[in-house]
């Protein structure tokens, strides 16, 4: 299966890191395993959008909606109803992905900043119902206390559990990547006329990737849940969404793993620094600045440029083309 | 007649449940002068993505810097004279922030893809927002708007605050000042052309960057403007940027990105459709607009007026 | 085997098409020429479905094509390049060909494959083909301009058409440079027995390779024919000399 798209070196690095992170949670304080969790639900979150933002070229600007329709989903399922939680769990992912299909299928009619417009504006309309129906969500409260089945109460086992799915979801993030979908799906976000001469059918493409990026998000959704155990509005929020994508710009949004790095950055810079002091924030939009001005690639973008000769000319081309149109 | 209460983005109105023709009427103004308001805010905005093409997300903290120096203003000089000095400080004062913005920032970084002028601006955003914190805190603030504003008058038989009046006539007045700078000034008929043509401007041996940094300061000026003029109907507060800058930029979509009529038309659109849902389902009174912007946007997905994208 | 009957396509009051008529047959290499704004990329752009005609009918090999979006055109067996250079520039070479490979083949939709191990040989036939074998690693945005050119035919042969519409294959190429490109489609012509549609503006070029000439001027064609029949033509001196 993974024939010629890995190769040893970065199996081997890749291997190293999941086995320590295996180890981790019992040797160090209870605090860094939580940020570490949460770096994990956050990058799984940063993937699915990068998939629509990097691979694609879509100007998936209100992903975090689709986030919060996943948490949303089975945080209501094990508080409003009596299913077992799996079905929630898998409900989760699937309503995010349903309401993708019918945001994605309005927002694929349109292009580049238009497209991120409608859908910021569809997005805004789900936050605002998740925000002002207080009767069924709990309006701006949200939903806390949210009962999780006793396998996955204590923090540990979530740590555990939520690595488990983050691994398997990047596992298939990545074949999906390195497919004739993702190849195909590359090939729009360069240029998509002449995709579509090619015998493509580009907004059908879309539709699909934006289907499949917001199922991962609601599993990410569904993971934040099992964390936090409470739901509120401002995961819907604008804020959080324009937070993910620039993770991905961060990171590095040309590379596979750059998401997951501009996640990681972006929680510790907050938690970290959020520890010193209350202006955590100023520090970020300064950081964000030197990154603008110094490495415009993002940091992995940086390295990758650094170590391989190829990815360098991959980067050289891409600073030279207007991306944003 | 019954009167109901309640709190909107921060506005504080009261706001009528029963409704016929008068109610109707008067509901309308209410949504107009919210859209004079809007305007404001979003002209700005529109004239940084015409002439800049900068997708300026910290337009939304610029008006918030205005709302917080209003504040100040009013409170220590007191009385009417702080309402009307705020009116002119606080624009002055964003707009020498965005001078030093453009000049140290923004003008190394014109030729930069869109996503990362979004990015960078969503970082002065932040930088923006502790700023405020930092200067002013994180309290609730309000600004007493001089006597003469206060209270109501009645029209159609129902009473209709002052201040929404004065916001009906600023709204006109500044859309004036700015056709006038736009076509009678050089200044700002080269800002248009460059607005249509960059390249144009550069080749006529005009001196671009200073246009640029012109029109960047009047943007702030205006969102300055705007966030003074709201002050008095709000509780200042940081996150208030984050409000407007969403609905900012969904209004400049569906006007036209850079057409500051455009901006006009959007405006209206959002304000009277907020305003006729708060009349009709307060407590989804936010989503009317929303609907509106999707309306737009799918029958006419470049919006209503020329894009100068 | 390609009819276009009295098609017209306007923008706004500007007719940029008007009552233009073609007709390719199996196995030709034709040629539309005409002064700049004749409306010759128009009307290949009509032909392949980035536009569509507001009259007029377009028929490839008796089904009536017009109208119909690019994607589906291209699934029946019209493949084109573009004037201007038009190929996937963060893809490798043989990326930007394979995508085209794999479309043809019906598995652009498949998830769960590695796409490197898909549409190999084809691929890198073409690129042999088109002599690009040398480069199948580079990154096609950092080709010289020639190349790229290059590329984009061999993006349109991966969707093995039996047509290929071909808008100034040699735009900005020097003309040595443009005798060898021609040169080589029309050794793929007879190779992978192609029909070719084309449109060039270095008369010479066009004179010496096509064996049939479709002349557009304003929009409108006035004459189709073998090259000694247009060369000879009034009307076609005039439209050059004339104006």
């Amino acid at each position: 299966m993974f024939r010629g798209i890995i190769d040893l070196k970065s199996l081997w690095l890749i291997g190293a890191i999941f086995i320590i992170l295996l180890i981790l949670p019992p040797i160090i304080p209870r605090f860094y395993t939580y940020i570490l969790t949460l770096i994990f639900v956050t990058a799984l979150l940063a993937m699915s959008l990068n998939l629509c933002v990097g691979y694609g070229g879509m100007f998936q600007f209100h992903h975090g909606v689709f986030y919060g329709v996943g948490a949303y989903t089975v945080a209501l399922m094990l508080t409003k109803t009596s299913l077992p939680v799996w079905v929630g769990f898998i409900a989760g992912p699937i309503v995010a992905a349903a309401v993708g299909l019918l945001i994605g299928w309005f927002c694929v009619r349109l292009t580049r900043l238009y497209f991120g417009m409608l859908q910021i504006s569809l997005g805004s309309l789900i936050w605002a119902i998740a925000f002002r129906w207080y009767t069924l969500t709990g309006g701006d409260d949200g939903i806390h206390g949210i009962p999780m089945p006793s396998l996955l109460s204590s923090l540990n086992s979530s740590y555990y559990f939520i690595l488990i799915i983050l691994v398997i979801c990047l596992i298939v993030l990545y074949l999906i990547v390195k497919s004739p979908f993702g190849r195909t799906l590359q090939a729009i976000r360069d240029n998509p006329e002449r995709c579509e001469a090619v015998g493509v059918n580009v907004r059908r493409h879309q539709l699909i990737t934006i289907v499949i990026a917001t199922f991962f998000a609601g599993i990410a959704g569904v993971l934040f849940v099992v964390l936090e155990h409470s739901v509120f509005p401002d995961l819907m929020f604008w804020v959080l969404s324009l937070e993910a994508f620039i993770m991905c710009l961060l990171g590095g949004w040309f590379t596979f793993a750059g998401p997951v790095l501009g996640a990681a950055i972006m929680i510790s810079l907050r938690t970290f620094v959020g520890i010193y002091t209350e202006y955590w924030t100023l520090i970020l939009g300064i950081v964000l600045i030197l990154l603008i001005f110094f490495l415009p690639e993002g940091v992995m973008g940086y390295f990758l440029e650094k170590f391989k000769p190829r990815a360098k000319e991959v980067v050289e081309r891409s600073s030279e083309l207007n991306v944003a149109g | 007649m019954q009167l109901g209460f309640i709190e909107e983005d921060g506005f504080q109105m009261e706001y009528v449940l029963t409704f016929g023709p008068s109610e109707l009427a008067c509901q309308l103004l209410v949504g107009l002068s919210r859209s004079m308001l809007l305007f404001i805010v979003t002209a700005g905005l529109s004239l940084v993505l015409g002439v800049l093409r900068v997708p300026n997300i910290a337009h939304g903290s610029l008006y918030m810097i205005g709302a917080f120096t209003a504040f100040t203003v009013s409170t220590v000089v007191g009385g009417a004279g702080g309402f009307w000095l705020s009116l002119i400080v606080a624009p002055l004062a964003v707009a020498l922030v965005g001078l030093v913005a453009e000049r140290i920032l923004f003008c190394h970084l014109y030729e930069r893809e869109h996503l990362m002028l979004l990015l960078f601006t969503f970082a002065l955003m932040l930088i923006l927002g502790d700023l405020v914190k930092i200067i002013w805190g994180a309290e609730y603030r309000s600004v007493t708007t001089a006597s003469l504003l206060q209270g109501s008058f009645m029209i159609f038989g129902l009473p209709f605050p002052r201040y929404n009046l004065f916001l009906l006539i600023m709204g006109p007045l500044v859309a004036v000042a700015l056709w006038l700078f736009v076509s009678k000034t050089k200044i700002g008929r080269i800002s248009r052309a460059a607005a249509v043509d960059r390249e144009m401007v550069g080749v006529l041996g005009i001196n671009v960057s200073w246009v640029f940094a012109t029109a960047f300061v009047i943007g702030c000026l205006l969102a300055g403007l705007g966030g003074a003029l709201i002050a008095p109907t709000v509780s200042i507060t940081l996150g208030m940027d984050h409000t407007i800058i969403i609905e900012a930029f969904l209004i400049v979509t569906i006007g036209g990105l850079g057409n500051m009529w455009g901006a006009l038309i959007g405006s209206l659109i959002f304000g009277i459709t907020h305003s006729f849902g708060v009349m009709f389902w307060p407590q989804f009174a936010i989503v009317f607009p929303y609907v509106a912007v999707v309306i737009v946007l799918l029958l006419r997905p470049r919006g209503m007026l020329k894009s100068v994208w | 085997m390609l009819q276009v009957e009295a098609v017209d396509k306007s923008f706004g009051d500007f007719m940029a098409v008007n009552r233009a008529n073609l007709t390719v047959g199996k196995g030709e290499l034709v040629a539309v020429i005409g002064p700049n704004g004749a409306g010759k990329t128009t009307l290949f752009n009509l032909i392949t479905g980035q536009l569509k005609p507001d009259r007029g009918r377009i028929t490839f090999k008796e089904e009536d094509i017009s109208g119909l979006p690019p994607y589906h055109i291209c699934k029946k067996g019209v493949a084109r390049s573009f004037q201007i250079v038009n190929i996937f520039p963060r893809l490798t070479v043989f990326e930007n060909v394979q995508v085209a490979v794999l479309s043809q083949q019906k598995r652009s939709s498949n998830l769960f494959r590695p796409a490197q191990n898909l549409a190999v040989e084809e691929t890198n036939s073409i690129l042999e083909d088109v002599a690009l074998s040398d480069k199948i690693m580079d990154i096609a945005g950092s080709l010289s301009h020639g190349d790229q050119k290059i590329l984009e035919i061999a993006i349109a042969l991966g969707n093995e058409p039996e047509l290929l519409v071909l808008d100034e294959p040699t735009a900005g190429m020097s003309p040595e440079e443009t005798f060898a490109t021609m040169g080589l489609i029309k050794k793929l012509a007879s190779t992978r027995g192609l029909t070719i549609l084309f449109c060039e503006h270095d008369m010479e070029v066009v004179f010496s390779f096509a064996q049939s000439i479709m002349v557009m001027h304003q929009g409108r064609t006035l004459i189709q024919g073998k090259p000694e029949e247009v060369r000879r033509n009034k009307e076609v001196q005039e439209a050059y000399l004339g104006d």
